[in-house]
């Protein structure tokens, strides 16, 4: 044995590159080593892949900036617009080169002028920033109080048998009756329409999520979970709200959407807004579309809404998709 | 499964009732009442107490109130030998309750009384006289009622058990001859020699109670009559079931015998006689017609009605969704990722996203470029003016049904039964089509009793946008123009129809299904 034995210094080492005793640490030998996951990071790395997400997003952009900054820049209001002008036939119902013609070229005539001479491209983007925030607050408030509600309801069976006749009633109810008795006894304002399409809004929400969260939590890993004895808090947030995120992600993608698409419906039958969003703007020009020459009037605010729709839902869906933790592989 | 379903029907019928009720709340307590008058002209022509008094019998006639005007309290009275008829004919409201005399004060108090402690609010309305004369002004005279507003539970009661109304031949007062049934092998109306079956009634409020006739289904009747709710503007005293229920267009004439023998070629409808009281001698025509007091004939129209129209568009739609987004949504899993794919996923995000009036106005524009009639026309119909509203629905149905199609069927693509037949050797075509279709279409097979059902409730847009004289606007139009009765009528049927259309997918899918048991305990 002692003929092997090496000298150690012969090799030059400093102390540190040679073997020392380590003190045994327990915490240490717990810890599982593996890359570093940062799940919001992985969302987004998946998202940016695609390209036709960062096109999405630009035009997102684009949208948002014409409707929210456009009209405030301008200073458009849509009670004193100077070029609404009830007199003069000559600057009604234009299209885009006769009023390029008649006023000289600006941004604003490029759609051409409506009714009462008033410039179409500013009164859509006005109109848009009105739907859209109905949009978002109508779906921020459905989807909150949905996926809360939704998620007790998934969880207690007593609850359960309530909710459920709840929701028989509730959606039963024909909601254009619930919406105009809203607006009969409060009044076609922004925030009563928002009331009216939350008051109900969110029970189909809770329902969609209640049948997810039903699904999820008998499953084998939240059996072996509740055994060890997880409280039923941290089994909601740790373990099936994250399987729920592509779901709800997705479902915010459907639902802005569909309000958008649900404001014009409702300006349609005239049981819209009083301000002048896209769906009244829609709903003043169904006339003209019949009348030739006029189609501007009518189908900018119809191509507008729909792409605005376009976007959101492929962005919202998208981000569905790489919210979901088993495409970040 | 017997037992489970009638549990689960009966707790549907319960939700119904429900939804009813908080339906009435919503439009009989929450609404201002007085906008009923909104359409009415006649409101507008009354003056003074006369109006006051009409709100009160329309209020009363519609379910808002029990009214009780003081002359029916005095009739009451005799009736029940209280009084006699001149002392309560003798009754007479004075300009004011002070001027009243000894007699009429006396009578006034009890009512007063009678009603207070019923719970009811007796208003007094002082006379106006025209300025300089002893005369009442037109709707001046001064009244005095009663009323007391309905309750929910008694509006509830009385709306559901009038809601069929089985005719007896007990159901008129006075009637010539015996009261009876009779069956003939022969209609009178046909003559009396063609073979047609009817049974007639006398002393009931229709003479045909169950006949036979050459238009669908052939077989009518009148003894069983659906009353959902009366109708105050949108198609004033006729019932809402009437109205969605009953043809429209152009008259429709054929010869009949009418009941005094006289034969005509003529558009009334023979078959729809109805009892009138002391109409049998009021005019001549109706000497020359009729033989009694069943003298009210509707006109035969030739059109559909309103439902008809909604469900033959919606039917056919339907029919065509399923037939085509089946195909197209297995091709689109079948060829997942590839252009088939894509170019159908685009279709849908386009349905999606595009707001409806849009993409029906974008069909509406195509189609009228392709020499489509774009309006409906009940008075020339043709075949060709159902085409764009049935694509107009269609379309939309079948991107719906194709997104869901491929997303079951891609969730069935993975998972372990394929793999396992897969490696059992069988071929790609027979996985598809024996095992995972079948998985896939159980989902999409519980919609189907709700998009047939759903036919018969019209599309509202879609039917805006092509004229098209179906059901789909009723809803809107009534709240539109208050009409109560007809809120509450419709939203009865839209919700029977949804509970029927749940309850018949779950007995459809688990007829389909046998894994599908409703009837052990859910876990």
């Amino acid at each position: 044995m002692n003929e092997n034995k090496i000298n150690l210094s012969e090799f030059n080492l400093s102390d540190e590159e040679l073997f020392a005793p380590v003190a045994q640490d327990e915490l240490a030998s717990e810890r599982i080593t593996a890359p570093r996951y940062s799940y919001w990071r992985s969302v987004f790395r998946v998202f940016f892949r695609k390209k036709i997400n960062i096109v999405a997003l630009a035009l997102l952009a684009v949208l948002i900036i014409f409707s929210y900054v456009y009209p405030a820049v301008i200073g458009y209001d849509a009670a004193v617009d100077p070029y609404v002008n009830l007199m003069d036939g000559s600057t009604k119902h234009l299209k885009p080169a006769d009023a390029i013609a008649k006023f000289g070229f600006n941004l604003k005539w490029i759609l051409g002028s409506g009714a009462s001479g008033n410039s179409t491209f500013d009164a859509i983007w006005y109109g848009s920033s009105i739907s859209i925030s109905l949009a978002l607050v109508c779906a921020a408030i459905n989807m909150i109080v949905g996926v809360a509600i939704g998620a007790v309801w998934g969880f207690s069976r007593k609850f359960d048998i309530v909710m459920t006749e709840v929701y028989n009633v509730v959606a039963n109810v024909p909601y254009i009756l619930l919406i105009s008795v809203i607006v009969l006894i409060m009044s076609a304002s922004f925030w009563s329409m928002v009331f009216a399409l939350t008051v109900t809004g969110w029970i189909a929400i809770a329902y969609f999520i209640r049948t997810q969260v039903i699904i999820i939590r008998d499953r084998e890993y939240n059996l072996a979970s509740r055994c060890l004895g997880t409280p039923i808090t941290r089994i909601a947030t740790k373990n099936i709200l994250p399987f729920m995120t592509s779901v709800i992600v997705t479902l915010v993608a459907t639902e802005i959407p569909s309000y958008i698409s649900y404001e014009v419906f409702l300006s349609y039958i005239g049981m819209g807004l009083s301000d002048m969003s896209l769906g009244k703007l829609i709903e003043a020009a169904k006339s003209a579309m019949i009348t030739p020459g006029w189609g501007f009037e009518f189908w900018s605010p119809v191509a507008v809404a729909s792409i605005i729709a376009v976007v959101l839902y492929v962005v919202g869906q998208n981000l569905g998709d790489a919210s979901d933790p088993r495409t970040h592989m | 499964m017997t037992k489970y379903l009638i549990s689960r029907i009966l707790r549907a019928l319960f939700s119904v009732v429900l939804v009813i009720a908080v339906i009435m709340v919503m439009i009989y307590s929450f609404l201002d009442k007085q906008s009923i008058f909104a359409n009415d002209p006649s409101f507008t022509k009354m003056k003074l107490n006369a109006k006051e008094t009409y709100m009160m019998q329309q209020w009363e006639k519609y379910g808002y109130l029990d009214y009780v005007p003081f002359a029916d309290y005095l009739q009451e009275e005799v009736k029940a030998g209280r009084l006699t008829q001149e002392e309560a004919d003798s009754a007479r409201l004075a300009i004011t309750a002070e001027e009243d005399d000894e007699h009429t004060k006396a009578l006034v108090d009890a009512f007063t009384e009678k009603y207070r402690s019923e719970g009811y609010e007796v208003e007094r309305l002082p006379g106006s006289y025209k300025i300089g004369t002893k005369k009442y002004k037109e709707g001046g005279e001064p009244r005095l009622y009663a009323s007391k507003d309905v309750p929910l539970i008694k509006r509830l009661v009385t709306y559901f058990t009038g809601l069929i109304k089985v005719d007896n031949i007990h159901n008129v007062e006075s009637i010539e001859g015996e009261r009876g049934l009779t069956f003939t092998w022969r209609d009178p109306a046909y003559g009396g020699e063609k073979f047609s079956p009817a049974i007639m009634g006398n002393g009931t409020s229709y003479k045909y109670l169950l006949y036979f006739d050459d238009s669908f289904p052939y077989i009518h009747q009148n003894l069983v009559k659906i009353r959902l709710g009366v109708s105050y503007s949108v198609n004033r005293n006729i019932d809402v079931f009437n109205t969605m229920t009953d043809a429209q267009g152009p008259q429709k004439f054929t010869t009949i015998t009418y009941p005094s023998g006289v034969v005509e070629t003529t558009a009334d409808d023979i078959h729809s006689l109805r009892y009138i009281p002391d109409t049998k001698d009021s005019s001549l025509l109706n000497q020359k017609y009729y033989v009694d007091n069943y003298t009210g004939v509707t006109t035969a129209k030739s059109g559909l009605s309103q439902m008809g129209y909604s469900f033959s568009i919606g039917i056919i739609s339907v029919i065509l969704a399923y037939l085509l987004a089946v195909p197209l949504g297995v091709m689109m899993a079948l060829n997942k990722d590839k252009f088939i794919d894509k170019l159908g996923t685009f279709y849908i995000v386009f349905i999606m996203a595009v707001p409806s009036l849009g993409y029906i106005f974008i069909f509406r524009a195509i189609g009228s470029s392709f020499k489509l009639p774009t309006t409906f026309d009940m008075q020339n119909p043709t075949w060709l003016m159902y085409v764009l509203p049935v694509i107009s629905l269609a379309l939309p149905s079948i991107a719906n049904l194709m997104k869901w199609l491929r997303r079951y069927m891609i969730d069935q693509m993975n998972s372990d039964y394929v793999k396992f037949a897969r490696s059992g050797g069988l071929s790609e075509g027979e996985i598809f089509s024996k095992h995972i279709l079948k998985n896939a279409i159980i989902p999409i097979v519980h919609g189907i009793p709700g998009s047939v059902l759903g036919a018969l409730t019209g599309a509202i847009i879609t039917e805006r946008v092509y004229l098209v004289p179906g059901i789909g606007n009723v809803l809107t139009e009534a709240i539109n123009k208050y009409d109560n009765g007809v809120i509450v009528g419709v939203a009865l049927f839209y919700a029977l129809l949804s509970v029927t259309s749940f309850i018949l997918g779950d007995v459809l899918m688990s007829i389909l299904d046998p894994r599908i048991s409703f009837s052990s305990k859910t876990r």
